[in-house]
């Protein structure tokens, strides 16, 4: 056992172990580390984006160097700040319109190449698409049933007709794969979570407790 | 049915300590647990070593604290992969958060390969082989801008050089000559790479990400629009290994280390789940 003497180390091990105390029932030492942790997050936040946008990137190059276009920008920017002030709050749909239009206008096209074209292609049952499972002669067993499984789940959230006859059967059969996603996705969440306790017991036995090396 | 009552109505408090002791355990008793390396980061893996010797490769470190014992031991593989192959270096982030563990795995990993080296064209060396080129907000510019020059987006690097004097940058000027981007990301980062620098500019991406995002990003590799992928901790230790086997880096494993907490906490949860569940049917059977 080694017990790190680095005065930062103590101060998060602290921390870690107040959050993790939460886990017996909400107590002071919790909502001390949860308030610790707020406060610096949003002074940080804050410190940085004045100190490496705003100063740097429009401050600096407006008043100190004169780069005058730049005031149409921090017009705009500043009109986000109208909604708190009611009677002229309806100004910040021109910030809000001008970003949604910029980003509507880049993400529709790359979109659909990106997300359907792309991801269609990867379903069709085609001899390179077999071969991409790198799973041999299984290869075009899984294809079918990947082929299958997104027919069927499409046709589960097909709501314009009653789900009978041969709607009835394919999104009976989507539900399940849909039930499968849902169970994967679960798995992994908890993989993910107790990953994320492995790093912090790996910090509290290693750095701080000298347990582990 | 006592017993089934009881099993019902564990305590959450008992759970977790029992988790608590069951992750912690292995980590205090190490014990080995044999890593088979899949498909997806054997992809990545060759993806790497086929990166044409003229471009270089782009690591988006996109991860920030809450995520780091998933994705931090894949920057460090990758890095370590790279430093030993000697491939042109890149390395970036959308956000900000990651800067600093982004600078501290290039410390380490440099300090270990440059500890070791004899010469000067052994070492490691800023602006020849690798560029810390830092952050530039909104995530969208850079993807798009350096599809058209990497040295307008980033003008300074993350040390606040000049981008255009650094050795490496004159050969390398935009999507054109990279061979590789991999995002390492906790979030959606890796889908806007694919979104708009691939779909635009044809640029391949690998990905490390979390497993909670796992099965939002394999209809990718299928698709063919990832060249690899590194899911969770698994995914990482999986990385560690094929770099041992291939290429020989012996260097701390810690995701390798990790995984039989892994192990030994999935299955306690599914023994949880089964006697939640064999409660469950007795109960509603006695009703």
């Amino acid at each position: 056992m080694n017990i790190s003497l680095d005065p930062w180390i103590w101060i998060s091990a602290l921390l870690t172990v107040s959050i993790f105390s939460f886990l017996y029932r909400d107590n002071p030492f919790y909502r001390f580390a949860e308030h610790i942790f707020v406060g610096v997050a949003n002074g940080w936040a804050v410190t940085f984006y004045w100190h490496n946008i705003l100063v740097p990137s429009l401050f600096d190059p407006l008043f100190r160097r004169g780069q005058l276009l730049l005031i149409i920008p921090f017009i705009i920017g500043i009109l986000y700040l109208t909604r708190f002030i009611p009677r002229v709050s309806w100004l910040v749909r021109i910030p809000i319109g001008i970003t949604m239009g910029y980003y509507v206008g880049a993400s529709i096209p790359a979109d659909v190449q990106a997300y359907i074209i792309k991801q269609t292609q990867g379903t069709i049952l085609t001899s390179q698409n077999f071969q991409a499972w790198n799973a041999g002669n299984m290869g075009v067993v899984w294809s079918i049933i990947l082929f299958v499984g997104v027919i069927c789940t499409l046709s589960y959230f097909y709501f314009s007709k009653e789900h009978k006859g041969v709607l009835g059967i394919t999104s009976r059969i989507g539900i399940i794969f849909v039930m499968i996603g849902f169970g994967a996705a679960f798995g992994y969440t908890v993989m993910a979570r107790i990953s994320l306790l492995i790093g912090r017991l790996q910090f509290l036995l290693g750095d701080w407790l000298g347990v582990i090396h | 049915m006592k017993i089934i009552d009881r099993l019902t109505k564990i305590d959450r408090r008992i759970i977790y300590l029992i988790l608590i002791v069951v992750v912690a355990l292995p980590l205090i008793v190490p014990s080995v647990e044999k890593v088979r390396v899949m498909a997806p980061v054997e992809k990545l893996f060759n993806a790497i070593e086929n990166i044409p010797e003229e471009k270089a490769l782009i690591i988006d470190f996109d991860y920030a604290p809450q995520t780091a014992p998933e994705l931090d031991p894949m920057g460090f593989a990758l890095l370590r992969h790279v430093f030993k192959t000697r491939v042109k270096l890149i390395v970036i982030s959308l956000y900000v958060q990651p800067l600093g563990l982004a600078q501290k795995a290039l410390t380490e990993v440099i300090e270990e390969y440059n500890s070791e080296a004899q010469t000067h064209e052994d070492s490691i060396v800023y602006g020849r082989d690798y560029v810390f080129l830092g952050w530039v907000p909104p995530p969208i510019i850079p993807i798009l801008g350096m599809g058209e020059s990497i040295t307008n987006v980033y003008q300074v690097d993350y040390y606040g050089n000049r981008t255009d004097t650094l050795e490496l940058m004159r050969s390398i000027k935009n999507y054109n000559d990279v061979g590789l981007l991999i995002s390492l990301s906790g979030g959606n980062p890796p889908k806007w790479w694919v979104q708009f620098a691939q779909s635009k500019f044809g640029l391949p991406i690998g990905a490390g990400v979390t497993a909670v995002s796992a099965s939002e990003f394999y209809p990718y590799l299928q698709s063919g629009q990832f060249s690899g992928l590194m899911i969770g901790m698994k995914g990482a230790a999986e990385y560690e290994e094929i770099i041992e086997r291939e290429l020989n880096i012996k260097r701390e494993r810690k995701a390798s280390e990790a995984l039989p907490s892994l192990t030994y906490a999935h299955l306690v949860i599914i023994v949880f789940i089964v006697i939640g569940n064999i409660g469950y049917l007795i109960k509603r059977r006695s009703k």
